[in-house]
């Protein structure tokens, strides 16, 4: 490789320069719509109402931030987004840590005491990942309504519980089909039990695909809209379904620069998790297909 | 009364019988190896006497108490894997400590037996480091600190030196043999590797689909092997099993065996062979058994000397061995490094018949 690259100096960093051009305009692509949102978010509304989207603004200004976060109209209330973002921690936070333990499990028992039958639950549990929300509507409506959970955060927790346990089911199963069995049974010998070798032996070597299912459960979870608009009130409306309202509502004047600051703070923690750890997401994908 | 009695253990998944009616036994401080081609069912044996699985029938007796019923921990065994299985996220002292932790016993205490372990098998230097710093024979030692430290009834061991590269499997074994001599403790050991069965144990049991076909002393499995499967499976060069006649001369029973030129080779054979008078059998033979003149055993009462055309000379340094065609089959002999014999060439090979075994070609059991 670097012998070939001492014979046609020109020729390799012309590549390379081409090859960096090419990834840079992506990148600027890509980032332009982020760019638009956090630009005008910072502009008072008649710098927009001129119409060039696209420019630095004149005057910085975070009173549209404020203004989402804690003085805006969501539906009716003036409230700004607070609350809800409140209610969205209140439900991601506990569905996220259920799933992923509920997950590991799972996934324990069905590689390592496995049963008559262990596979069918697993493609059971695999089929409820692939049901479109929409068709669990109106049951996951009655089973609520019997619980007497409805529009409660923990309802919503509940109905992200059962569609989130599929997927992490599937993503903790895989992993822990790669690890030695012998192990289980070397701590079976030493006379831990079903528990002992859960935590001791193998959630210690599980953090990669932990980090993944965090992600995964997270975003999903705290995106979701159609489970948040459908069982939410205002004591349980997530982040979502609030800025949908902080949109929709129609209060004479649109306020895009509010609204763009509603948006990046309604995507700001699913980023900042994303940031914090992705480079586990990777990497624990990447263990997961390769260990033998 | 043994250490480890097995009775009538028989082994089932769903319809297929993986283990069919063993019974072996081993006095305390035996090494017993479990030993036979892969499938054959032996380390499903292991795993049932440690109680990893659940056996179908029979009995499974630890210092006389039955333990068909009591989990892994409550057998008064330990186990060294084949993968070692060392918990990857645990010291080395972490995981020789590991089973007395769960037992709740002292920290002191533990420490202590952790230290006793760690200087005999000589790990202390290692007792910080995580499994995946460690060399593959550091961690086979600290796989067998972890059982060490248990002080059990019985110690077992499946196939701990296959994932070992061939000299440091040489010393393991050596070590081993050390180890055991020095603890007095009991062993099952489990290898498909016939030549470690030979050097370390006090009693070989010899599987094959499930079946146990012969257990022994090693020299019993060696010398006096019950059928052709035993035979040809114990010993390097294996056996050579030769397809001869048996018939009736003047001074008894004689074997007759054809050769690709000249007369068939005919050879004095034991009474029993008496009653296969006109039909086949094989003549096993071991390689040390067929021998140029001058290395023939001078004690043996038996010796015939015949001469055989040589097709392939094998030199391996100590020893060369020999090819030539008897009965329609290569045959294998070992010869002095020096003999003066050629390839190629007739040459006057020695059959120690004292160490002739005989068996039925049809059932492969032995006759004589």
């Amino acid at each position: 490789m670097s012998a070939r690259t001492e014979s046609r100096p020109d020729g390799g960093r012309v590549l390379r320069a081409l090859l960096y051009a090419a990834l840079i305009l992506f990148a600027i692509y890509y980032l332009l719509p982020l760019y638009v949102m956090l630009a005008n978010s910072v502009k008072p509304l008649e710098e927009i109402r001129q119409g060039n989207m696209m420019a630095l603004p004149q005057v910085l200004t975070f009173e549209p931030w404020a203004q989402a976060w804690s003085e805006a109209k969501v539906g009716v209330a003036a409230t700004g987004l607070k609350p809800y973002f409140w209610n969205s921690i209140k439900m991601v936070v506990p569905a996220v840590i259920i799933v992923t333990i509920l997950g590991a499990l799972n996934g324990y028992v069905l590689t390592k005491y496995t049963f008559r039958g262990a596979n069918i639950l697993f493609g059971m549990m695999l089929l409820g990942c692939f049901i479109p929300f929409q068709i669990a509507l109106i049951p996951a409506a009655r089973v609520l309504g019997f619980l007497g959970i409805a529009g409660t955060t923990w309802g919503l927790v509940l109905v992200h519980t059962a569609y989130g346990l599929g997927f992490a089911t599937l993503f903790f199963r895989n992993y822990y089909a790669a690890f030695p069995t012998e192990l289980i049974r070397a701590a079976r010998i030493d006379g831990a039990g079903f528990f002992t070798i859960f935590f001791r032996i193998l959630l210690p070597s599980s953090g990669p695909i932990i980090v993944v299912t965090v992600i995964w459960l997270f975003t999903n979870i705290w995106n979701d809209f159609l489970f948040g608009v459908s069982f939410g009130d205002f004591d349980s409306q997530p982040m979502t379904v609030a800025l949908n309202n902080l949109v929709s509502s129609s209060g004479g004047v649109k306020e895009y620069n509010v609204h763009f600051a509603g948006a990046i703070l309604a995507a700001l923690p699913t980023l900042i998790v994303y940031i914090v750890s992705g480079r586990y997401f990777v990497r624990g994908l990447m263990s997961g297909a390769v260990k033998g | 009364m043994g250490s480890l009695e097995i009775d009538s253990l028989d082994k089932s998944y769903g319809a297929a019988k993986v283990l069919k009616d063993i019974n072996i036994e081993i006095e305390e401080g035996g090494f017993l190896v479990l030993v036979g081609p892969s499938g054959c069912g032996k380390s499903t044996l292991l795993n049932s006497i440690a109680g990893l699985e659940d056996i179908t029938g029979g009995e499974i007796r630890i210092a006389g108490k039955k333990v068909n019923d009591l989990a892994p921990a409550d057998r008064d065994i330990a186990m060294v894997f084949q993968s070692y299985a060392l918990y990857p996220n645990m010291t080395v002292r972490g995981n020789i400590a590991f089973g007395m932790e769960i037992r709740k016993i002292p920290k002191a205490e533990r420490d202590e037996a952790v230290h006793r372990v760690a200087t005999l098998l000589q790990i202390e230097d290692l007792l910080d480091r995580k499994p995946s710093q460690l060399s593959g024979g550091q961690r086979q030692r600290v796989a067998m600190g972890r059982a060490l430290v248990r002080e059990p009834q019985v110690f077992l061991f499946d196939e701990p030196l296959s994932n070992l590269d061939a000299k440091l499997r040489v010393d393991m074994r050596t070590e081993i043999k050390k180890l055991h001599q020095r603890l007095g403790a009991t062993i099952v050991y489990v290898t498909h590797d016939q030549i470690e069965a030979m050097t370390l144990a006090t009693k070989i049991a010899v599987l094959k689909g499930g079946v146990l076909q012969q257990a022994g002393t090693p020299a019993e499995i060696y010398n006096n092997p019950v059928n052709t499967f035993v035979a040809e499976f114990m010993g390097s060069p294996s056996m050579n099993l030769i397809p001869a006649q048996a018939g009736q001369g003047p001074n008894g029973p004689t074997l007759s065996i054809a050769r690709k030129a000249g007369d068939p080779l005919v050879l004095p054979a034991p009474e029993a062979v008496a009653a296969y008078a006109g039909r086949g059998v094989l003549l096993g033979l071991r390689p040390e058994a067929i021998t140029d003149e001058e290395a023939a055993d001078r004690n043996a009462r038996v010796v015939e000397t015949a001469s055989c055309r040589i097709d392939v000379l094998e030199p391996s340094g100590a020893d060369t061995y020999c090819t030539t065609d008897l009965g329609g089959k290569d045959v294998i002999g070992r010869l002095r490094a020096d003999a003066p014999i050629r390839q190629g060439e007739d040459a006057t090979l020695a059959f120690n018949l004292d160490k002739a075994v005989i068996f039925d070609p049809d059932s492969g059991e032995r006759i004589a």
